[in-house]
């Protein structure tokens, strides 16, 4: 038996050792379509090795822990790639090969998390805002992250389980900003959430859809994305950006120092920033795209959507997230911690 | 305790390791994307599963791998356990100290300090770090397992064989292995079930072009992808199934 | 002979464990005596700063709540599984085998997936709370999700077969003609379980309480999904240093204390029991 297996791995290993002729793509489940990654290993002739991760901090710890990566292109966020750029961890792209980077909104171009531009191609992004289900709350005035403190939404409200999420609702309802670094503020947030705690029924970001359309919970916070899959199941859901203003995230691709496959990393980024490729991505999994041309393709339930489009109008109230120092890193898990030991 | 009384208490306890299987097989079949309440009949997610090719290669590094990982663990460990129970040697309160420091340390820092040392000797993530991972967490609980079975073992039975001419060798396949049977085989299916499902150790280790599984299924549990999910494990639910009918069958068959 | 089959196995395990166990406990043991620095994680400079900022209320409360959730899901473990295991190692063989199986056929299924399906067992509009209406057992659903109720549900639905195996797998070996002889003697039922089947099943049950005690602590997904989320525990402790704020010695020195703070106990728990279990053999 064992020695079967031997024989059947080891032609595998040879198997994948072969073709050389690959790309090795890192990036957050679901949000590279597999239709996306078989197209373009029929045009192309390169095949993907595509491996998945669920959150930015185990991505960057497992490049931090390893000396030599093995992928050509991951996908961090916004506020991770500063991070990367500044550790020297990503390479700068040389822009001129990728003859479709016309195809970006130039709002996303220059973010404040990639100033040049230089290092990211901006792929899919969302942000958090206020949902609630109109059967529970026909009436109430939801405008601001504000009016989730009224005591009338007690042991009800769903928060996202991410401290960066959760800590941003408790600056922007102070007036600060969210990619605040100054420790007091940070601590005045934390009173402020803790202000909020009696409200609070559950922490979860990885079902919300699921809670939401089978009203286990019905007001709270989440992300536009989800709150669009909830709302065709359960058409009382509803998305509201908040006045006191929101965050956005961008999950951009990346090439790390010393990919092994450099050429390919570019020919992938190409294939991926055309109109069409970007919105298949929309329809499959409804994050909202950087990519402007892409809009042109879709649905017009889905390119109307004020869920997943926000207005210029509404886009001007965006943060964009960034990265923090060490120390307000430091507090928010410390307040964190704190707000759910109480 | 009376006959009918022990029979009722076991359907109790099976009754409640299966009824989440029940669960989510009855929800394969339904008819709706994110929610988990009822909304009808559908074979469709049957379909998109198994259509997804990259799924069933992920299925089948994950069997393979945990094959592997399950019968070198239970090779060392049971190796250790009798180690520990029948000889005197230097060393041996760092090992079981060893094995107590592997069950306790966390996924996430045993997952971090295998990168770090695959890293610095310069193994390439893959097939082979999954492997010297999985072994390196399952060893532990075959420990365990063997070793209490061994306690049950008198010493006197080794005595009495090597005096009878025994040689080491004999006395483990002969006397130790069939003493051991039940732990090996509780040891296996263990190893099986933990290699199988690890997600936190492997997201470290693993590398691109080998995706296993648990992480697939991690990643596509967090974007609330369910349905499909309940499908796959149904399937391969239905095939491990399958199997044991299989091996039953054919033990009867041997022993008639 | 002895020897060379000896020096094989005893290599064996040595080689093994100090390649992958001992190695990669020192670089953790090294991460926690080095200074946290933002950009390459850690710098070379020694330091027990990371220690110091252990002793923090904070991780005082998280620790004893940790301790607490782990003993009562080992406590519920072994109160269930005690019986099963017994009950299995008095089946004919052919039986024993199938019901190990049986036992272990649910877990070689993702445990995330099975606990995404306790959670819709459990929701409000849930299938436990359907039936219990629909039987007229209740008038208003039970709110079980998200509760601490439903954290220890699902722990110890996980942990289960932990303690089951090496409790069956000891008492199979067990020798009836003790307890028949001991009937002759006159002793009762209750007595003969207290005096003899658990003093002598006693290494099998400290194996399942290991086994059980220890994952319970740091298994944290489960908390998370059937618990809303709202409890920490130490694997979220240490996940969240790691992770979250990036400071690898302080999650490195977390989670070193965590194996002395155990080691410490258990060690103390053996040497008293030992000498209880050799007490009673004496008398």
């Amino acid at each position: 038996m064992k020695k079967w297996v031997y024989i059947a791995f080891s032609l595998l290993c040879t198997l994948a050792r072969a073709n050389d002729n690959v790309v090795n793509v890192y990036a957050w489940s679901q949000e590279v379509s597999p239709k996306v990654v078989r197209q373009f290993q029929k045009d192309t002739g390169i095949r993907v090795n595509f491996s998945t991760f669920d959150s930015n901090e185990v991505l960057y710890a497992k490049m931090k822990a390893s000396r030599q990566t093995q992928y050509d292109v991951v996908e961090p966020s916004s506020y991770y790639i500063m991070r990367m750029a500044r550790e020297n961890m990503i390479e700068k792209l040389d822009l001129g090969k990728l003859s479709n980077y016309k195809n970006l909104n130039p709002a996303f171009t220059h973010p404040d998390y990639d100033p040049t531009g230089e290092y990211s191609i901006p792929w899919v992004l969302g942000l958090a805002g206020i949902v609630v289900n109109r059967k529970y709350y026909p009436n109430d005035n939801l405008e601001k992250w504000t009016d989730l403190w009224s005591p009338k939404y007690r042991n009800s409200l769903l928060l996202l389980d991410d401290p960066r999420e959760v800590f941003n609702v408790g600056l922007l309802t102070l007036g600060y900003s969210p990619n605040d670094n100054n420790v007091q503020h940070l601590k005045k947030a934390y009173e402020n959430l803790v202000a909020l705690l009696p409200n609070v029924r559950l922490y979860n970001s990885s079902s919300v859809p699921s809670l939401l359309i089978d009203e286990d919970v019905t007001i709270g916070m989440g992300w536009n994305a989800d709150a669009y899959k909830a709302h065709l199941q359960n058409p009382n859901i509803e998305f509201i950006y908040p006045k006191d203003k929101f965050v956005i995230w961008v999950d951009c691709f990346v090439v790390p120092k010393n990919a092994p496959h450099r050429e390919n990393a570019y020919k992938f980024l190409n294939y991926v920033l055309q109109a069409k490729i970007a919105a298949l991505q929309v329809k499959e999994t409804f994050y909202p795209t950087a990519n402007l041309a892409a809009i042109d393709y879709l649905p017009p339930e889905i390119a109307n959507s004020k869920i997943i489009f926000p207005s210029v109008e509404q886009l001007k109230q965006g943060y964009f997230q960034t990265d923090l120092n060490d120390d307000a890193l430091e507090s928010i898990s410390r307040y964190w911690q704190l707000l759910k030991l109480q | 305790m009376k006959r009918s009384l022990r029979v009722g208490y076991l359907a109790l306890i099976y009754l409640f390791l299966y009824i989440p299987i029940g669960t989510l097989i009855v929800y394969s079949f339904n008819n709706a994307v994110f929610s988990m309440l009822w909304h009808g009949f559908t074979l469709n997610w049957y379909r998109v599963v198994l259509q997804d090719g990259s799924l069933w290669i992920a299925v089948w590094h994950s069997f393979y791998l945990a094959i592997a990982a399950t019968a070198s663990a239970l090779f060392i460990g049971t190796l250790a356990a009798i180690s520990l129970y029948r000889y005197r040697f230097r060393g041996k309160n760092l090992l079981q100290g060893l094995l107590f420091i592997i069950i306790i340390t966390p996924d996430i820092v045993l997952g971090i300090a295998l990168l770090i040392l695959f890293s610095l000797s310069g193994l390439s993530l893959g097939f082979w770090s999954l492997y010297i991972a999985h072994v390196t967490f399952c060893i532990p609980f075959v420990v365990v397992i063997v070793y209490s079975r061994a306690k049950s073992i008198d010493p006197n039975i080794f005595a009495a064989a090597s005096d009878l001419g025994a040689s080491e060798l004999k006395i483990f396949w002969d006397i130790i292995v069939p003493i051991l049977l039940p732990a090996l085989i509780s040891g296996a299916l263990l190893c099986f079930a933990l290699s199988f499902d690890d997600i936190v150790i492997s997201f470290f280790v693993s590398g691109p072009g080998f995706e296993i599984l648990p992480i697939k299924i991690f990643g596509l549990a967090r974007l609330g992808v369910n349905v499909e999910l309940n499908a796959l494990c149904s399937l391969l639910f239905a095939l491990t199934l399958v199997l044991v009918c299989l091996s039953q069958w054919v033990t009867r068959r041997k022993t008639i | 002979m002895k020897h060379k089959f000896q020096y094989f196995s005893v290599g064996l395990i040595t080689a093994w464990l100090c390649l992958f166990g001992l190695l990669s406990f020192l670089v953790m043991l090294t991460i926690s005596f080095l200074q946290h620095d933002l950009d390459r994680i850690a710098v070379w400079h020694f330091t027990l700063q990371n220690y110091i900022d252990l002793f923090d209320p904070i991780f005082f409360k998280i620790f004893l709540k940790s301790f607490y959730i782990a003993f009562l899901v080992t406590a519920g473990c072994l109160l269930l599984g005690y019986p099963f295991a017994y009950i299995v190692s008095r089946l004919p063989e052919k039986v024993q085998n199938l019901a190990l199986l049986l036992l272990l056929l649910p877990f070689w299924t993702s445990s995330v997936v099975r606990t995404y399906a306790m959670m819709s067992l459990l929701k409000t509009k849930g299938l436990l709370n359907a039936a219990l209406l629909s039987m007229g057992l209740i008038h208003e659903p039970l709110q079980i999700l998200f509760t601490n109720t439903a954290v220890s549900i699902g722990l110890i639905y996980n942990l289960l077969p932990f303690m089951i195996l090496p409790i069956y797998v000891n008492l199979e070996r067990f020798d009836v003609s003790l307890i028949e002889a001991a009937k002759d003697l006159g002793a009762k039922y209750t007595t003969i379980f207290r005096k003899v089947i658990i003093p002598l099943s006693m290494p099998g049950i400290l194996g399942g309480c290991t086994l059980v005690f220890l994952p319970a602590m740091t298994l944290f997904f489960i908390s998370d999904l059937l618990g809303g989320a709202k409890a920490l525990l130490l694997g979220n402790l240490i996940e969240d240093q790691f992770l979250m704020a990036n400071n690898w010695p302080r999650g490195a020195a977390t989670s070193v204390l965590l194996t002395v703070l155990m080691a410490i106990g258990l060690l103390l728990y053996w040497s008293k029991t030992n000498k209880r279990v050799d007490y009673e053999a004496v008398t």
